[in-house]
């Protein structure tokens, strides 16, 4: 596909709303002097209101993709766009829950939580508190409003990013393993919150997960990665019934289908890119 | 010797990891007692081996007893308050400008890559030369008084804070400054809200090694060229075989530092409690 054609997509449901094409990031590593290829040839369309999870093997380019996505990363070559735009930088429709939190340890909870509030200028009037304190108690730190980072968790820190990027009320939610660091039970509640949230916002999400039964239960569609280079292996619509209790779905044949297929399909790349590390 | 297993017998258990787990237990009073009996030790001890063993010659090291007796003296005849006032005033405008146009010559080091290239070496290659050898230039520009001391008290203080803070610039980390950028921190609003409160923890780094090596400029200074300050009433003491009034200035000197260290610590704690490790 060449990038010099722009079409214009007609204004409608059927536009996606992140539409990715022949997207490739090439790193410059300083100190060796090389290229290294993160993703080559992606391809990807998302629409408005869909929850698309994310599944690979570590160092395939998730992340990257992410990020260009964001806009914190500019292609190498292909396009990114948004809502028919061409992303040429962060805006306020995306936020973005880093997998390495990015908290701003001078910062209280409460303070990191109304961060993007702040920078967009929309501390306005009252509401905006009652808005970030309902957030802190959505991903269950009441109490902690005035602790400082260091004083957390690491699962606790990372669900202050959550509560970050859920007060922004971006179109798009970009997450990077947002529940990496969260122990077994506030994941499946915390599950339950986004996939809540999700459902009465109707955002638009893009869910990174080391987790085939997470990618599963949250996803309309699975993207799953391959790496060197990383590209998209497949992309599988997931078909459950909504709203999904956890539970439940863990029986239906679909599910336990879907998980045997990612198991099997995660596995083999796994064991590719341990044999191309080890080589 | 009985005082020692007075302290010790009040710790419970007390093994060879049983003392710093003791230690480290105490509360803030404790653990102040327990530095005031050390302090106190050392002083009989000292007392002892040089006041009434004479295991040493006093005019080399004097007693704590005959230093308390100096410092006496030089408060009596009014020239520690004459001295330390001079000294007080070099020393605070000395460091004052040091963080002006530290500070400032940092953030702008730090921030841009051509200015660090320009100013990086120049200052490295002033801070790693010894003070004492800019004393002859210092004269020969500032004259006599307290100009060449003030001189050395900033060209000292100087290169700790703009060298730390240019280093607190450059590592802000990339992942903050992400984070930044994708709420919509504008570039003022980058600088301002991620890269300052980064490097406020090695201003404060800075800060205080500013104020250990502002106090040795200042002594070199009045050492070397000046017929007052602390640095000058030492030498002069000294020079006369009163090592106790040498001894008793040299202490004044050193508790100015320590507490000045403190200060800047206190400052930090107020201005950035986020740094203020917890306690274990
Ligand atoms: N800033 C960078 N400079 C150079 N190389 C990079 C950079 N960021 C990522 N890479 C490389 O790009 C590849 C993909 O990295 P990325 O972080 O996107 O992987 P990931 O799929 O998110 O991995 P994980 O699941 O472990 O988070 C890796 O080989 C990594 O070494
Ligand atoms: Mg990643």
């Amino acid at each position: 596909m060449t990038t010099t054609t722009i079409e214009r997509p007609e204004p409608g449901a059927s536009a996606p709303l992140i539409s990715v094409r022949n997207l490739t990031v090439s790193y410059n590593v300083a100190r060796t002097g090389k290229t290294l290829t993160a993703i080559e040839g992606v391809d990807l369309d998302v629409r408005e209101g869909e929850f698309v999870t994310v599944l690979g093997p570590s160092g395939c380019g998730k992340t990257t993709f992410m990020n260009v996505i964001a806009g914190l990363v500019k292609p190498t070559s292909g396009e990114v766009l948004v809502d028919g735009r061409p992303v040429t930088g962060p805006g306020p429709d995306r936020a973005v829950v880093f997998q390495d939190y990015a908290l701003l340890p001078w910062r209280t909870v409460f303070d990191n939580v109304k961060f993007g509030l702040e920078m967009q200028s929309r501390l306005k009037g009252d509401g905006w508190r009652d808005r970030v304190q309902e957030a802190v108690e959505l991903v269950g730190l009441k109490g902690f409003e005035s602790s400082y980072p260091r004083e957390l968790s690491g699962g606790m820190q990372q669900r202050v990013g959550l509560a970050r990027a859920i007060v922004a009320e971006p179109r798009i939610l970009l997450m990077d393993e947002p529940l990496g660091a969260v122990d077994a039970l506030t994941r499946e509640v915390m599950r339950d919150e986004i996939e809540k949230l999700i459902a009465a916002t109707g955002k638009t999400v893009l869910f990174i997960t080391h987790s085939i039964e997470e990618a599963i239960l949250l996803g309309d569609r699975i993207v799953v990665f391959k790496s060197h280079p990383g590209a998209i292996k497949e992309v599988i619509e997931t078909g459950l019934e909504r709203p999904r209790s956890e539970r439940s779905v863990q029986s239906e044949p679909r599910f336990l289908e879907l998980r045997d297929h990612l198991w099997e399909a995660l596995q083999h790349e796994a064991t590719a890119a341990a044999r191309v590390a080890g080589s | 010797m009985s005082a020692m297993s007075a302290i010790f017998a009040s710790g419970p258990n007390i093994g060879r990891r049983g003392l710093a787990s003791w230690l480290a237990g105490l509360s803030a009073g404790g653990r102040a007692a327990v530095l005031a009996v050390e302090v106190l030790l050392l002083l009989v001890v000292w007392q002892l081996v040089v006041g009434v063993w004479g295991l040493v010659n006093p005019v080399f090291f004097p007693a704590p007893l005959d230093i308390a007796r100096g410092f006496g003296e030089l408060v009596a005849s009014g020239s520690l308050a004459a001295n330390a006032a001079i000294s007080l005033q070099a020393w605070l405008i000395g460091f004052a400008l040091a963080v002006v146009v530290g500070i400032p010559v940092g953030l702008l080091m730090g921030g841009s890559l051509p200015v660090d290239k320009v100013v990086g070496p120049i200052a490295w290659t002033i801070y790693a030369t010894p003070t004492i050898a800019y004393q002859p230039l210092s004269k020969a520009w500032f004259g006599f008084g307290i100009g060449p001391v003030i001189f050395l008290v900033t060209v000292s203080a100087l290169f700790p804070i703009l060298l730390n803070v240019a280093a607190g610039m450059r590592t802000t980390s990339p992942s903050l400054l992400r984070a930044g950028r994708v709420y919509g921190a504008s570039r003022f609003e980058l600088y301002r809200k991620v890269f300052l409160p980064s490097t406020v923890p090695f201003l404060f780094a800075g800060l205080r090694q500013a104020v250990v090596l502002a106090t040795i400029g200042m002594v070199v200074a009045e050492m070397t060229g000046s017929s007052s300050g602390m640095g000058a009433l030492i030498i002069k003491a000294a020079n006369t075989y009163q090592t106790d009034q040498a001894f008793a200035a040299i202490f004044v000197v050193v508790i100015w530092s320590v507490s000045m260290t403190q200060v800047v610590s206190l400052v930090e704690r107020w201005t950035a409690p986020w740094t203020r490790k917890a306690r274990r």
